[in-house]
């Protein structure tokens, strides 16, 4: 299934900038016909990353990018960084494992751990077809 | 630029009370941290949480959330949390907090 429209936001790796990744993430998934309680989980997802891409990075990270790709039936999300340190499996060392176990609950698809390291991590949501 | 997040207390007698409203998340959380910690400190009793105006949580908050209830605990108390909306119940639900806190 092809990814038509792409839409990409750069953002700084400030905590105070999570929330315009998160509401973009709601308003694209919104306009792609998502219904309200899947916004809302892609939206804690995205927001998810983005807080442990900032944590992780400490100070090595000056901006980050996310690349929303829409499908016909899929949202397909992309993180990435060019100046991060910790590319690569940016949750490998999860401790309290909260932010995995929500991502794979509000998530269809997720690559943590890419070997590609043009990204961080990606994931992807599906429309479920209504009957 | 986070929703702006507000928190009042309210002691009593027996116990305390802690109102919050708007979005938890890395931005914030620190500040949602100092003021759980001085209420569940003071707290003569358990503490609740009324959760009616949150609208947003993430992990970081879920943190807070639990390192409250640890402090709660080597006390003899427990965090009660109530009025909290689905959304932000499903977050307990997923990751099994849900078993360690009292939800109303």
């Amino acid at each position: 299934m092809e990814l038509s429209d792409k839409i990409a936001l750069s953002l700084p790796c400030k905590a105070e900038y999570v929330s315009v990744a998160r509401l973009t993430a709601s308003g694209i998934a919104y306009r792609m016909g998502f219904d309200i309680d899947t916004v809302e989980d892609v939206k804690v997802a995205v927001s998810e990353v983005c807080s442990r891409l900032i944590n992780v990075s400490k100070n090595s990270c000056a901006e980050y990018e996310i690349l929303y790709e829409i499908g016909d039936n899929r949202l397909k999300i992309t993180f990435s960084s060019k100046n991060i340190e910790r590319a690569g499996c940016i949750f490998e060392d999860d401790k309290d494992g909260l932010g995995v176990a929500i991502i794979k609950a509000f998530m269809d698809e997720v690559e943590f751990c890419p070997d590609n390291k043009d990204y961080i991590l990606s994931m992807t949501k599906f429309i479920e077809e209504k009957s | 630029m986070s929703g702006e997040l507000i928190l009042r207390e309210e002691y009593t007698e027996k116990d305390a009370e802690v109102f919050v409203s708007g979005e938890i998340d890395i931005y914030n959380a620190q500040q949602f941290k100092e003021k759980i910690y001085q209420v569940v400190e003071n707290s003569k009793g358990d503490v609740s949480i009324d959760c009616s105006g949150l609208s947003y949580l993430d992990s970081t908050g879920l943190g807070v959330f639990v390192g409250a209830l640890k402090k709660a605990k080597q006390n003899g108390r427990d965090i009660h949390i109530v009025n909290i909306r689905d959304n932000i119940k499903k977050l307990f639900v997923i990751t099994g907090l849900d078993k360690l806190f009292i939800i109303h």
